[in-house]
């Protein structure tokens, strides 16, 4: 009798655990179940991010424009906008008769407050707002934003980040971290959602594009490994998600869909291209000996499985700063790499520090052989996954292996061409590339801006800035149920690129 | 015996307190890269400096520790550096979802160990050389591997139990046990084989004493002697490899939470590594350590209660 009565005190205390919160939106037609490898950080407005989290607030902000999957800028909740002559005012119209879930109106002043909320903000993308100088209301459906200098990345920020749009009552309220509020495609299903577990949105009755967003539930569950990812997916837990190169043949053997699109590009940061580390690296020989050292068609074929395409520029199609000339610039010739640096005073070749980056462990090998049979010695340093970023940026390595994304040609030039970028982590200046950049940069849109950064581009390359090795598929699985179509410059798709096979 | 709880209560918080502090210092020590992990690779440095000073990082490392203390004696582990939620919210949606699994596993590990254990035991022979060929086999075998193989089958090719993912006891009870069965199973079957052979191992030893001698001179049944006298007196042994497993799996926990993509204490914990939460971190220490001292005191309770020699001593 005693010991019945113990179990059963033990079997009550572990059932009388309290459920935390429901989840477990199970997949059906009418649901769009996406597997994301990120769990979601935020739904504050200033810390909003673009690549994998974009899916979790994209559909509940909706954003000013959007990038279509080819990269095109289309309108969106402003429906026209113009450039001044010299590209330092930007004005929006936008869409009347939209409201915010909470019954906020969308106008010129929830615009304005959503911009200056994000550019005086704490985020990785507050960046994307810091062009604006001021936001002027030209009326409620209009407003200008003025700019401290020509920003020609602005209309994809725009389409991004920098134009998504939350409550204005919402911003900086506390709960607005888990609880967004926006005028988007769905509404956050806070009821059913459990924040890491999984995220689910229904359908906004009231969205002005309904048509774009066929399914009348999406829900995003993390799952980080891909093995994971793959049991989901076979097993139809989930609808689409990202995968790798090493699961496209079990992909395809399982039926499901694999698409790919090159987002990223791979390859070496030549960074200390003043020479202060290693003087080797200020010679403009020497980097094109490196550039010339890598088997790139081989290292791409046999360690990435050939899902890529070899390259010899830091852009990746559609940017505009993409130049389909540069890629053959550089041959894999390593008599040749002797040769030059030989030329340059290096017939000995030269020793350098390398940085040993836990995700990129199968090329380090690779990169010791191919640059000792040029002469050139790597000295290896262990970084640990949770410095990596930190470290590469602090400047202490005078190159590395990186893989780096591609975004509007802009904000990738701010990303390490300028003294200041952050990828360009040795803070090399080279005065003839800025005014190059420059002349990009106040030069109207269209073509003869993007002929101006294709020429800022070719300078890079000739000057052998980087040693890139090829552009990396993004690869994404889906299954039989829904359609999707990649999207440029993003390393997954939008939630408008999803629609039912059916 | 209440005095030995206490001082066992005491020795928890002894510890409690000795582990917290290596750790913090261990972690806080090395935050210097947190903000530029927060903020992305194109923040500015007075963007890093001015969220390490919001984060209280420039403070001395004693003063930040005495912060900590203060608020985490008051239950207030304080907000996730990286996540939108507080450490405690995090903890509380993540640890139900570890102790469901890892409990259920070591009761399911207890009963079938027992099982075999006693059959080995006391049938010898054959039965004893099958069971512990079983048993290595499963410690031979590890967890995730075990688990992968599990998904294909029953959730890939057969399509009975879902791959990935837990279900909340609350939302619906037979799709929790579902989401239950893989990850437990695969704990099970690698862990049952140090269980087994301790308890058969102690339940030969207690078979072999005088008093079990005694007991069949008497008369006693041998049921009763296997059960009411040889077992209580193999169970100590038994329950602390249990005890041992069950510490083992809470932590081990992050590889099948991975291979099941289930989000409990294991993928928070490599999740804010890597990212450098440390508020997340201590947390995490802190939880396990309370749940650790809480089941070596259960299981001297349960000492306690099988074997009355323990509650004499």
């Amino acid at each position: 009798m005693r010991n019945r009565l113990i179990l059963s005190a033990l079997t009550a205390a572990f059932l009388s655990v309290p459920p935390i919160a429901q989840a477990e939106v199970g997949n059906s037609p009418e649901t769009l179940a996406l597997a994301g490898i990120l769990d979601n950080d935020t739904f504050d407005r200033a810390g909003l991010s673009i690549g994998h989290r974009a899916q979790y607030w994209m559909p509940v902000f909706d954003t000013l424009l959007y990038t279509a999957p080819d990269g095109k800028t289309m309108p969106n909740l402003a429906t026209e906008w113009r450039f001044n002559g010299d590209g330092t005012e930007l004005t929006l119209k936008l869409r009347e008769g939209v409201k915010f879930t909470d019954g906020t109106p969308f106008n010129a002043e929830a615009v304005k407050a959503n911009i200056e909320y994000l550019r005086d903000g704490v985020g990785q993308n507050t960046w994307m707002a810091g062009a604006v100088k001021s936001v002027e209301i030209v009326g409620p459906a209009e407003l200008k934003l003025h700019l401290k200098e020509p920003d020609p990345g602005m209309l994809f920020n725009l389409a991004t980040v920098g134009g998504a749009m939350a409550s204005p009552a919402t911003l900086g309220k506390a709960d607005s971290k888990m609880l967004p509020v926006g005028s988007g495609p769905y509404i956050y299903d806070t009821a059913r959602s459990v924040t890491g577990r999984q995220y689910v949105y229904k359908r906004n009755p009231d969205y002005w594009n309904a048509g774009a967003f066929p399914f009348e539930t999406m829900t995003i569950t993390p799952i980080n490994d891909l093995s994971a990812r793959m049991n989901a997916l076979k097993s139809g837990q989930v609808d689409a998600g990202a995968g790798e190169g090493q699961v496209v043949t079990e992909a395809e053997a399982s039926k499901l869909t694999v698409s790919r699109l090159p987002v990223d590009w791979l390859g070496l940061f030549l960074s200390d291209r003043d020479g202060k580390m290693v003087k080797a690296l200020s010679d403009v020989r020497v980097r094109r000996a490196l550039n010339m050292a890598f088997d790139e068609k081989a290292i791409l074929k046999f360690v990435a499985r050939g899902y890529g395409e070899v390259t010899d520029q830091p852009f990746v199609p559609p940017s505009e700063a993409f130049d389909p000339s540069l890629d053959g610039t550089y041959q894999y010739a390593p008599k040749a790499a002797r040769a030059l640096l030989a030329e340059a005073g290096y017939p000995n070749g030269f020793s350098v520090t390398m940085p040993d980056i836990g995700t990129l462990a199968p090329y380090t090998p690779i990169i010791t052989q191919q640059l000792k049979d040029i002469g050139v010695t790597v000295n290896w340093v262990k970084v640990p996954p949770n410095v990596t970023i930190a470290e590469l940026l602090s400047g202490k390595y005078p190159m590395f292996l990186f893989r780096l994304g591609s975004q509007s040609p802009w904000a990738d030039f701010n990303k390490f061409a300028f003294a200041n970028s952050p990828w360009n982590t040795s803070k090399a200046k080279d005065e003839k590339l800025e005014a190059l950049l420059k002349k990009a940069q106040y030069t109207p849109p269209g073509k003869e801006q993007n002929a101006a950064m294709q020429a800022a581009n070719r300078y890079m390359v000739e000057n052998a800035f980087f040693a890139p090795w090829f552009r990396i598929d993004s690869i994404y699985i889906s299954n039989a149920q829904v359609k999707v179509q990649m999207q440029a410059q993003n390393i997954v798709p939008w939630p408008r690129n999803y629609a039912p096979a059916k | 015996m209440i005095r030995y709880l206490l001082k066992r209560v005491a020795s928890g918080i002894a510890l409690l307190c000795l582990v917290s502090t290596v750790t913090f210092m261990m972690v806080f020590g090395a935050t210097g890269n947190v903000a530029r992990n927060i903020l992305g690779e194109n923040a500015t440095a007075e963007q890093v400096t001015a969220l390490n000073s919001r984060l209280g990082l420039d403070r001395p490392l004693m003063v930040q520790f005495g912060d900590w203390v203060s608020h985490a004696i008051r239950g207030d582990l304080g907000p996730s550096w990286t996540m939108s939620e507080s450490v405690a919210s995090a903890l509380a949606s993540r640890l139900p979802v570890t102790l469901s699994m890892v409990t259920i596993a070591v009761a399911m590990m207890a009963l079938l160990s027992a099982m075999l254990g006693i059959a080995a035991a006391v049938r010898g022979g054959w039965a004893d050389r099958a069971i512990q060929i079983v048993s290595v086999a499963g410690f031979a075998m590890p967890n995730f591997w075990l688990g992968l193989l599990l998904v294909l089958t029953f959730s890939v090719q057969l399509g009975w139990l879902p791959a990935t993912g837990y279900v909340s006891f609350g939302a619906s009870p037979s799709a929790w046990a579902a989401s239950l069965v893989l990850p437990v199973t695969a704990l099970v079957l690698s862990g049952i084989a140090s269980a087994s052979q301790q308890i058969r191992g102690a339940v030969i030893d207690a078979l072999k004493q005088d008093y079990v001698r005694t007991l069949r001179a008497r008369g006693v049944s041998p049921r009763s002697v296997l059960y009411r006298h040889a077992l209580r007196n193999a169970m100590p042994a038994a329950l602390t490899v249990l005890s041992v497993q069950f510490i083992a799996l809470l932590g081990g926990a992050a590889v099948i939470e991975r291979v099941f993509a289930i989000p409990g204490m294991g993928s928070l914990t490599v999740s804010a590594a890597l990212i450098g939460d440390v508020p997340v971190l201590m947390g995490v220490v802190v939880t396990l350590i309370i749940v650790v001292v809480l089941v070596n005191i259960l299981i001297d309770f349960l000492n306690a209660w099988a074997n009355p020699k323990v509650r004499m001593s």
